[in-house]
């Protein structure tokens, strides 16, 4: 291979992208970070106040509680979202009718937008009308009934089914575009070697596509920790910031009480943790790799 | 077509042990099939309410309507111009849809299977534009955008768009790349092809599961999103579905059948896009495993 | 490499595509200047649904057009949190549109401070009989340092008890007229299986709003709220503001409220009063065009409507209700010359008697002394309409509170009535007010 021509043909190539990238996604990202030296209502004079808004947000007990509950949301994401696409991903890969019902129904909350799954759950959890404890009436345990939404032990935890629920499918056709790349081969191997199940997962598929798992659990990550719309819906992050996430409470910070500086350095908050989990998950997941 | 008949229609093997698995199995793909048809159910609902009065949606929440109104669904068009705001959709969704496509399928061809320096910074960077919560950066943008003269165009959408959605396409196209062994392109420069016969010939045809993949993903974002084209598209004859349905709900006041009329309409386009390509991604599997 | 060819062209031709698209929206901008023979000006609302008030306020934008052949009115109608957000945003960028749907108080101030609004004064001093037409007290939020910068276009009173009388009358409970009646009632209704009073507190300005705004001012009184506000001689955890919120939460324990309040919307909140499940719900005059337009009969014919009871020994007047003004429009500074004409006659069309007419027609209070013409209203709207004519305004607590507070009082009830106590979130609430002051 030419690799002058090669090079050209790199730099043509990822030019593009960069610069639409870093014009529109990187500028902003820092445009917005500098905001967050500043006391600022979003109009008008801006106070510089260095590292102030960070720490106002150290101290801030809201901002621990959201912490808290976006850790819910990332561990619940990771280890129920991922897994369940997995199993679904290698159950569902063949194309008979049920098969192909099946992951269609799988897919669609995904594309229903966020207010009408978000109407849905509520009725679904409606203290007087809901499905859930009309249900378990009607299956004699009464007494499981909970006040879903309203209770602030337990409202983040009722708004994780949902989550999940919604977003099973991007992983499930991720999932699936992967294990497509597997030659037949291997699965007729798998199939001679009396693999099957669970055993054929482990040992010879998830190595297979263990890049894509990667992909998946870093888009699960980043996901959940930007996630916003459906517990804005849901909750609005209450009952007194019992549900709040870092992203709600940003935009509560922005939007509602004229605080754009104070936003903004929570905006920054934001995509420092993410870094850090990331850079964890990918830490241990190449250790993992090292060991074996 | 034996590898596509079910595990639980399958005859071989007889004797109780076998027939206590089979029975197994059919347990299992019917509690499958519940699991399906309750991730449909909020599609049903939704098309079953966008045929409500107001009136029966408060008082009959989970009921069939009292009578069927399906002039919900012209009135919702005439009065949101809801014709040409799915015009306008379209144009927004499949510009940043083939330009995401296009970059990012070079981009990640070369990330994928090229070695030069800096690319492991490159996708570093890429990794940041997926931890970034939008609404820190809408008022940065719409600064950039003014300043380019670009609001109130569909450039002021497509590009932002396309820039949020490199990221995660890139991550996706580049792990799914990175499986494909070697010996392919080897062969193809053994016969003369060029770096671009090489991307557009053997590249993209290969990688058409993972395309499909982000070809949905990128719909979806661009389809369904609220935020950048509230605020970077203020002319009437511009706006987006996502707005135009929106307009439906007043502070203290929305008018539920024509709310869920027009979102059910605006769901077509998704399923549509989501059957073609979710049907040609597995085609493309039977294909490979009869060649492979 | 015919390819690579190929590939730079491509590239190219997208590029300037790009460019042009960039100057073709230049373009468009400038023409809108209007140094033309037609002046056009761009107005943002938030009229977008289908209800009688956005539907009336629509209309005069049309007609104005139409007896307006020289003006070009860009209208731009965006629901209201949407409307919230791109104004922030186009605030930040100094890019106001020529006339837009304000709120008062927080809105009105920070704009002001920002130098995005310019002062009406000049026109109100020169239509006295449309300034002096306005309610006692109307044009406060929209004043800044003397400086008048909009009109209410309606009135929005937050604290009312709507009540189904049938099951009033059936379960024998007498419509309360005293605190202690209040609680009877809501005895009795529980007693019986019927929700006392519904309450769908999500969105969590709601309690405070309808309920704690009033509760808290027939205990406190108002001038104790004002002196609070500036923090002057008066404190958020003084014993008078402590027995408001232990009143609330008693209400709270006795079972006044549902299930789950804290979990429902305004929306599903009004869904089970119209099913009859409940005998009060407590609401602003703004629910009444949503129940007028979807209880149902049985249920909208038996309501009526009357102010939260008197509290024996609270310093506050009994016959009150909470309240503010209602949106008005604010006025971007940058306009002058022929355009700031056209829009303060928009303006005018819209604020000004005709206008303040047309939104009471649609079964809209106003902020505007104006008769109701009753044979065409519907009889609810009437009888609120005549219970404003006794009933006097208070402060509601978020039109007074700075934003940030707001979020603590709002929060901090959602957690009182979840079992919180009252001296904790009293302290809270006079923290961040004092911070809010000092800054």
């Amino acid at each position: 291979m030419n690799a002058l021509r090669s090079r050209r043909f790199i730099w043509m190539g990822l030019g593009p992208t960069l610069i639409l990238y870093a014009l529109f996604v990187f500028v902003p990202v820092i445009w917005s970070a500098y905001y967050g030296f500043f006391n600022w209502s979003g109009i008008g004079e801006a106070k510089y106040i260095g590292l102030g808004n960070y720490a106002e947000i150290l101290r801030d007990p809201v901002f621990w509680r959201a912490l808290k509950n976006n850790v819910i949301f990332v561990a619940a994401s990771v280890f129920g979202q991922v897994p369940i696409a997995l199993v679904l991903a290698v159950l569902l890969h063949k194309s008979n009718m049920l098969q192909r019902f099946l992951r269609s129904a799988i897919f669609l909350p995904m594309v229903l937008s966020t207010v009408v799954i978000g109407m849905i759950w509520q009725y679904i959890y409606h203290p007087q009308i809901g499905i859930l404890n009309f249900l378990l009436d009607a299956l004699g345990l009464g007494s499981w009934k909970l006040e879903w939404l309203s209770d602030r032990g337990i409202a983040i935890y009722s708004l994780i089914p949902p989550l999940i629920w919604s977003y099973v499918g991007l992983y499930l056709i991720i999932f699936m575009s992967a294990l497509q790349n597997i030659p037949g081969e291997i699965h007729d191997a798998a199939k001679i070697d009396g693999a099957s199940g669970g055993r054929k997962l482990v040992s010879i598929l998830l190595p297979m596509i263990k890049n894509t798992v990667q992909v998946a659990v870093i888009l699960c990550i980043s996901g959940s920790l930007k996630s916003f719309d459906l517990v804005y819906i849901m909750t609005k992050g209450g009952p007194a910031h019992a549900s709040e996430l870092l992203a709600t409470y940003m935009y509560n910070s922005t939007f509602t009480t004229y605080r754009y500086g104070f936003g903004s350095a929570i905006s920054t908050t934001i995509m420092l943790i993410s870094l850090l989990l990331i850079g964890t998950s990918q830490w241990l997941t190449s250790r993992k790799k090292d060991a074996s | 077509m034996n590898i596509s008949t079910p595990a639980a229609l399958r005859t071989d093997g007889d004797g109780p042990r076998f027939s206590l698995r089979r029975l197994g199995r059919i347990i299992f793909w019917t509690v499958l099939t519940l699991y399906g048809i309750l991730t449909l159910y909020p599609f049903l609902w939704l098309l079953i309410s966008s045929f409500k009065t107001n009136a029966d949606f408060y008082n009959r929440p989970f009921g069939l309507p009292e009578t069927w109104h399906a002039d919900n669904f012209s009135r919702a068009w005439d009065s949101s111009r809801l014709g040409t705001a799915f015009g306008n959709s379209l144009i927004v969704t499949l510009g940043s849809l083939l330009l995401t496509l296009f970059v990012a399928a070079l981009s990640s061809f070369i990330l994928a299977r090229f070695q030069f320096r800096g690319k492991g910074g490159i996708l570093a960077f890429f990794v940041v534009g997926m931890l970034i919560p939008i609404h820190s950066t809408l008022v940065p943008l719409f600064i950039l955008m003014k300043q380019m003269s670009m609001l109130n165009t569909y450039w002021a959408l497509i590009l932002p768009y396309t820039a949020f959605a490199l990221p995660t396409a890139i991550f996706i196209l580049t792990a799914y790349l990175t499986s494909i062994p070697k010996e392919l392109e080897e062969a193809a420069f053994i016969d003369g092809t060029g770096l671009w016969g090489l991307f557009f010939r053997i590249m993209l045809p290969v990688s058409l599961p993972a395309l499909s993949t982000v070809t949905i993903l990128s719909f979806l974002h661009a389809w369904n999103d609220f935020s950048f084209a509230l605020v970077f598209i203020n002319k009437t004859g511009l706006k987006t579905l996502p707005l135009a349905i929106a307009n439906f709900a007043d502070g203290y006041q929305t008018d539920y059948g024509l709310t869920l009329a027009a979102m059910t309409l605006s769901v077509i386009p998704t399923i549509i896009l989501y059957l073609l390509f979710q049907e040609q991604m597995m085609k493309g599997m039977t294909a490979g495993a009869v060649k492979g | 490499m015919r390819m690579n060819k190929w590939i730079s062209m491509l590239c190219a031709v997208s590029l300037l595509a790009l460019l042009l698209a960039g100057c073709g929206g230049n373009g468009a901008d400038e023409k809108n200047g209007g140094n033309g023979d037609k002046v056009s000006i761009t107005i943002w609302h938030n009229w977008t649904g289908q209800d009688a008030k956005a539907v009336a306020m629509r209309q005069i934008i049309e007609d104005f057009q139409a007896d307006n052949p020289d003006i070009e009115v860009i209208d731009e109608g965006i629901p209201t949190d949407g409307l919230k957000t791109r104004l922030r945003t186009v605030a930040a960028a100094d890019e106001m549109p020529d006339l837009f749907v304000m709120w008062p108080d927080a809105m009105t101030k920070e704009f002001v401070k920002g130098g995005l609004l310019q002062p009406i004064n000049d026109e109100l001093d020169a239509k006295p009989e449309w300034k002096n037409n306005f309610i006692p007290n109307a044009l406060d939020g929209y004043t800044v340092d003397g400086n008048i910068y909009s009109v209410p276009m309606n009135l929005a009173p937050s604290s009312f008890i709507y009540y189904n009388d049938a099951l009033f009358k059936e379960h024998g409970v007498k419509v309360p007229e005293t605190w202690e009646e209040l609680e009877a009632a809501v005895q009795t209704f529980k007693e019986k299986n019927v929700i006392p009073i519904v309450l769908g507190n999500k969105a969590n300005w709601v309690a405070q709003s309808t309920l704690f705004s009033t509760l808290a001012d027939r205990i406190t009184g108002t001038d104790w709220f004002l002196k609070t506000v500036e923090q002057d001689g008066a404190k958020f955890t003084d014993p008078e503001f402590v027995e408001a919120l232990t009143k609330l939460k008693q209400l709270g324990e006795l079972g006044a409220f549902q299930e789950g309040f804290n979990s429902i919307d305004e929306t599903q909140m009004m869904q089970l009063y119209f099913q009859g499940k409940a005998a009060m719900v407590i609401n602003g005059g703004w629910a009444l065009a949503n129940l007028v337009n979807n209880a149902p009969p049985e249920v909208l014919d038996n309501t009526h409507i009357t102010i939260l009871p008197a509290i024996e020994g609270g310093k506050g007047d009994p016959g009150t209700t909470a309240g503010v003004v209602g949106t008005g429009l604010g006025v971007s500074k940058k306009l002058t010359g022929s355009k700031k004409e056209a829009a303060m006659k928009l303006f005018y069309e819209m604020a000004g008697p005709d206008g303040q007419k047309a939104t009471l027609n649609s079964s809209t209070l106003v902020s505007y002394n104006i008769e109701l013409d009753k044979s065409q209203a519907h009889p609810l709207f009437v009888e609120l309409y005549d219970l404003m004519q006794e009933v006097k305004i208070t402060p509601v607590y978020d039109s007074k509170l700075g934003s940030a507070v707001v979020e603590v009082v709002n929060n901090g009830l959602q957690e009182l009535l979840d079992g919180g106590k009252p001296e904790d979130i009293a302290k809270k609430i006079q923290d961040a007010q004092a911070a809010a002051v000092a800054n």
